[in-house]
C-alpha cells in the first residue's frame, strides 16, 4: 500500500563532485529527508496503514492472554498441535505476544505513528488552513462553472443576498460587485487540534512512563507502612518515590447492603511526617483515593489479617489468617488454633468476608459451629469468643508527573473533534452588468445539508424578486 | 401498574412496535408513492423512541442510579440511540431509505434484551462499588451513543454500497472538501429558464435535459449517450445559464453516513477519554490495556482510518464505505464480543 522504503536509497547523480564528503553527505540526508522521507509519512496512505496495523496489533493482545507465566504458555499454545499450525510457544513468546503493548515493535509503530501525524500536520494540515484563511472574490463567471452548487440568476442582487447569508450566519466579505462569505472556519483548524493534541498526550504518556511508578501494598488495620512494594517503575522515577512521609491505616472496613453484598470499601488513612505527625487524613474508598506530594493512594483490595480470640480469660490473641488457594471458587481465609498446649489438638477457623461470621472446623474437617464476632463457643472444652476480624487494606499506589500533560492532551482531542464536525462552507458572488448575477459556494463535510441551505438561498432570491418559479431542479430519486 | 411492570410491559411493547416499522419501511421502499406509509413508519420510530425512553426512566426511579449498570440497560439504552440518531439522519437525508436500515438494527436490538436475555439479567440489580460514581453516567452514556451513532452511519454505509453496486462512485464530504466540484459530465450548461418554466406549468418540476443527463449518470453512459444527444444539442446556444448539480441519491446516503460517522467519532473520542479519566481518578491509571479499553481504541483506530481515507486520491469510491461497514461489525465486538472474554471491569456478565 505504501511506497517501497528502498526506492528512497540516495541516488549518487545528485550529489556535485566538487563538495567535500562532508557537505555531500549532509546535502544528501537533507535531500533524503526532503524528497524521500517526508512525502512518504506525509502520506495519507501511510497514516491510514498505520491506524490499521495498530488496530490489528491491539486485537491480537486482547485474543491472547497477557502478562502470564511462561508455564501457562507452554499449556495453552502447545508445540503439537500448534494452533493454526504454527502458533506454538515458543513462536508466541519471541515475538512478544505474551505483552504485545510492550513490545518493541508495537512502541515502533506507536512513534512511526507520532512522527506521521507531526509531518501531516506540517505539510498538509497548515497549508490547508492557510488556504482556508486566504480566500480571494470570484472576478469571472467562469470560475463559478467549477462548482456543483452553482447558478447563473437572471433576477437578484448582492443587496438581496447580504441579508440571506447573514441570518445563515455566514461571515460576509463584499467589495464592489463581489463577494465572498464563509461560515464554520473552525472545522479547519479542529483537525489540526486533534493532531497536535494527540502528540502532547503521546509526550505526555511517555514523560510519565519515564518518571513515574506504581506501588501495591496489603496493610492490616492499625498498621503504619511506608511505600515499598513498588513493581513498575520508570527509569528516572527514583525522586517520586517518598521517603520522608509515612501512611497509617486507622481502620480498614466494608459496608454490605442488607442483601449481603459489597456496599463499599473504606479506609481511614492517615498520612505521617518523618516525625509520626498527622499531617493530612481522609477516608477513602473505590473512586475516591488520597493524594499527598503527587502520589495517589488508591482503595484497590482487601483481605482478612487476622482474627482476635480469647481462650477462657485468657488475653487476646492476634492470630494471623491467610488466604486458602480455592483455585478461584471464592475467597477464602483460614487459619489453626490449638486448643492444647503441646498442640496435639486444634481447630481451623475460616472466614469468606469482614461481616464477621466465623466457621469452626475440627481436626477431621467436620464444621463444628458458626460464630461472629462478640460470640464464644464451647470447643474442645475450652471457651473460645472471637473479639473481632481485622481486615487489611489493597492499595494501589502511583505517581505519574506525565498527567497534566496527558490531560491537556486530553482537553485539547476533545475540543478537536467537537470543532472538527462543523463543515466549512464558502459561498461566493458576482454581479456583472453585461453577464448576470453569478452565485456558487462549496463546503467540506456537510454537502447534502449545505446543498439544502444553498438551494434554499436561491429559491428566496427568486422569490424576493417575485418570481416563484424556482430555477433548482428537484433532486434525482 | 408498578415500575417493574410496567418495564416488562413496555420491553415487549417497543419490541413489537419496532418490528410493524421496519415492516412499515420496507414496504415503504417498496411503494414510495404512497406518502402515508413514510409518515406511519416514522410514527412508529417515534412511538419506539419515547416508549424506551419511558422504561429507562422506569429503572432509573426503580434503581434510584442511571440505568446503564447491565447488559439489558445498556441495550435498550443502545437502542433508544440508534432510534435517536435515525431521527438525525432522517431529518438530515429526507430519505426514507435510512430507516429501512436502521428499524432493522434497533429491532434487532430490542428483540435481543426483551426476548432473549434470561429474565435473571433483566432485573435491576444494585451498582458494585466500583461503579459507584457519577462518572459511570458520563462515560457510559457517552459511549453507548457514540455506538448508536457509529451503528446508524455503518449501516448507511452498507445501503450506499448497495445502492452503487457495480458503479463507480465519486464521494461526497470530506475534510479536504471532497464533492463539492462540478462532475465532469455536468459542465455542460444546463437546459434553459424557458424550458424549465415550461416543465414546471405542467406539473413536471424537473427539467428534461437534466432527466436525460442523470438518466446517463444511473447507467453509467451506457446506451443513454443516443438520446443525451438531442437535449444537448438544443440547450448549447447561449442562452442555457448555469443552474445546480445536486446530489443523487447514493451522494445523498454517501453523504449522511459520513456525516453520523462523523458525529459518532467525536462522541467516541470524549467517551474513552472521559473513561480514561475516571479511571486514573478512581483505580489509578488512565490506560490499562484492558480488552474493552483496546476493543474501544480498535474501534477508534477503523473509523479515524475511514475518516482518513475518504480523503486520500488513491482511496476514493466505495472502499471507505467497505471500511464504515466492517466498522459495525467492530462496534459490536467491542460491545459485546468483549464480555465473552469476561474479564475486567467492563464485563456485563453473559449467559452461555
Amino acid at each position: 500500500m505504501t511506497s517501497d522504503p528502498s526506492s528512497s536509497s540516495l541516488s549518487p547523480d545528485t550529489t556535485p563532485a566538487a563538495l567535500p564528503f562532508w557537505s555531500g553527505l549532509k546535502l544528501k540526508v537533507q535531500q533524503f529527508l526532503k524528497r524521500e522521507l517526508l512525502p512518504l509519512l506525509g502520506d495519507l496512505r501511510l497514516a491510514i496503514a498505520l491506524l490499521l496495523a495498530i488496530a490489528l496489533f491491539s486485537i491480537s493482545g486482547t485474543v491472547i492472554e497477557q502478562g502470564q507465566a511462561t508455564a501457562f504458555y507452554q499449556a495453552n499454545y502447545p508445540e503439537d498441535p500448534a494452533l493454526f499450525g504454527f502458533l506454538t510457544w515458543k513462536l508466541l513468546l519471541w515475538v512478544g505476544l505474551d505483552h504485545v503493548y510492550r513490545t518493541w515493535w508495537f512502541l515502533a509503530l506507536l512513534i512511526l505513528f507520532g512522527a506521521s501525524l507531526t509531518t501531516c500536520t506540517f505539510t498538509r494540515q497548515f497549508p490547508a488552513l492557510k488556504a482556508a484563511r486566504k480566500w480571494s472574490f470570484y472576478e469571472q463567471p467562469r470560475q463559478f462553472q467549477k462548482l456543483a452548487l452553482s447558478a447563473e440568476l437572471e433576477q437578484g442582487s448582492l443587496d438581496a443576498l447580504v441579508p440571506l447569508l447573514k441570518q445563515k450566519r455566514y461571515k460576509v466579505f463584499q467589495e464592489g460587485d463581489k463577494l465572498y462569505a464563509r461560515k464554520g472556519i473552525v472545522g479547519r483548524i479542529g483537525p489540526i487540534f486533534v493532531h497536535a493534541a494527540m502528540l502532547i498526550t503521546l509526550v505526555g504518556s511517555i514523560y510519565g512512563a519515564m518518571t513515574g511508578f506504581f506501588a501495591q501494598e496489603m496493610v492490616p488495620s492499625g498498621e503504619t507502612f511506608q511505600i515499598q512494594n513498588i513493581f513498575d517503575a520508570g527509569p528516572w522515577a527514583a525522586s517520586q518515590i517518598p521517603k520522608d512521609w509515612s501512611v497509617k491505616v486507622n481502620r480498614f472496613w466494608i459496608d454490605y447492603t442488607d442483601e449481603g453484598s459489597i456496599d463499599q470499601f473504606y479506609s481511614d488513612l492517615s498520612v505521617l511526617d518523618q516525625t509520626g505527625k498527622e499531617v493530612d487524613r481522609q477516608t477513602i474508598h473505590v473512586n475516591k483515593p488520597l493524594r499527598h506530594k503527587g502520589v495517589t493512594l488508591y482503595q484497590a483490595d482487601w483481605s482478612i489479617a487476622a482474627v482476635r480470640v480469647r481462650f477462657n480469660n485468657s488475653p487476646i490473641l492476634e492470630l494471623p489468617m491467610s488466604q486458602l488457594n480455592t483455585g478461584s471458587q471464592g475467597r477464602f481465609w483460614g487459619t489453626w488454633l490449638p486448643t492444647k498446649p503441646d498442640l496435639s489438638e486444634g481447630v481451623s477457623l475460616l472466614a469468606k468476608d469482614l461481616q464477621g461470621t466465623l466457621f469452626v472446623y475440627d481436626t477431621q474437617g467436620k464444621l463444628i459451629s458458626t460464630l461472629r464476632s462478640g460470640m464464644s463457643a464451647e470447643v474442645n472444652g475450652v471457651n473460645l469468643s472471637i473479639q473481632e476480624l481485622v481486615g487489611s487494606t489493597g492499595l494501589q499506589i502511583k505517581a505519574d508527573p506525565g498527567i497534566p500533560l496527558v490531560y491537556l492532551g486530553f482537553g485539547l482531542i476533545m475540543a478537536g473533534v467537537v470543532m472538527s464536525y462543523v463543515s466549512h462552507s464558502q459561498i461566493w458572488a458576482l454581479q456583472t452588468a453585461d453577464q448576470g448575477f453569478w452565485v456558487g459556494g462549496r463546503t467540506n463535510r456537510a454537502q447534502v445539508m449545505f446543498e439544502r441551505e444553498m438551494i434554499g438561498i436561491l429559491d428566496q432570491l427568486d422569490e424576493s424578486n417575485g418570481d416563484r418559479n424556482s430555477q433548482a431542479p428537484e433532486p434525482q430519486k | 401498574m408498578n415500575l417493574v411492570e410496567l418495564q416488562g410491559w413496555l420491553d415487549n411493547a417497543s419490541f413489537a412496535v419496532l418490528l410493524v416499522t421496519m415492516l412499515v419501511y420496507w414496504v415503504g421502499a417498496a411503494f414510495p408513492r404512497v406518502p402515508l406509509l413514510a409518515t406511519a413508519a416514522s410514527t412508529g420510530m417515534a412511538i419506539a423512541n419515547l416508549g424506551i425512553a419511558t422504561l429507562l426512566v422506569a429503572r432509573w426511579i426503580e434503581g434510584g442510579y442511571f440505568p446503564l449498570s447491565n447488559l439489558y440497560e445498556s441495550l435498550f439504552f443502545i437502542a433508544w440511540g440508534v432510534t435517536a440518531v435515525h431521527f438525525i439522519a432522517e431529518n438530515m437525508s429526507r430519505s426514507n431509505l435510512v430507516g429501512v436500515v436502521t428499524a432493522p438494527v434497533a429491532m434487532g436490538i430490542t428483540a435481543f434484551a426483551a426476548l432473549s436475555l434470561p429474565d435473571t439479567m433483566q432485573v435491576s440489580e444494585p451498582l458494585v462499588p466500583a461503579l459507584k460514581s457519577n462518572w459511570l453516567m458520563m462515560h457510559v452514556s457517552v459511549m453507548l451513543l457514540s455506538y448508536a451513532a457509529l451503528m446508524v452511519g455503518a449501516v448507511l454505509a452498507i445501503a450506499f454500497l448497495v445502492v452503487t453496486r457495480g458503479q463507480e462512485v465519486e464521494l461526497k464530504g470530506s475534510s479536504v472538501g471532497t464533492g463539492a466540484f462540478r462532475d465532469a459530465r455536468y459542465r455542460l450548461r444546463k437546459a434553459g429558464v424557458e424550458q424549465t418554466n415550461g416543465q414546471a406549468q405542467t406539473g413536471e418540476p424537473v427539467a428534461a435535459g437534466l432527466v436525460l443527463e442523470s438518466a446517463s449518470l444511473d447507467s453509467n453512459g451506457n446506451g443513454a449517450t443516443a438520446v443525451l444527444t438531442a437535449p444537448t444539442a438544443a440547450v448549447t446556444d447561449k442562452a442555457a445559464p448555469l443552474t445546480p448539480q445536486r446530489l443523487s441519491l447514493a451522494d445523498n446516503l454517501d453523504n449522511i453516513s459520513y456525516r453520523i460517522i462523523g458525529l459518532g467519532f467525536p462522541l467516541l473520542t470524549i467517551g474513552i477519554i472521559a473513561g480514561a479519566v475516571w479511571a486514573n481518578e478512581a483505580w489509578g491509571s488512565y490506560w490499562s490495556w484492558d480488552p474493552k479499553e483496546t476493543w474501544a481504541l480498535i474501534t477508534w483506530l477503523v473509523f479515524a482510518a475511514y475518516l482518513h481515507a475518504r480523503m486520500t486520491r488513491g482511496w476514493q469510491g466505495r472502499r471507505p464505505a467497505i471500511l464504515a461497514a466492517s466498522g459495525f461489525l467492530v462496534v459490536w465486538v467491542c460491545y459485546l464480543g468483549v464480555n465473552l472474554l469476561g474479564k475486567g471491569l467492563h464485563s456485563y456478565g453473559w449467559f452461555f
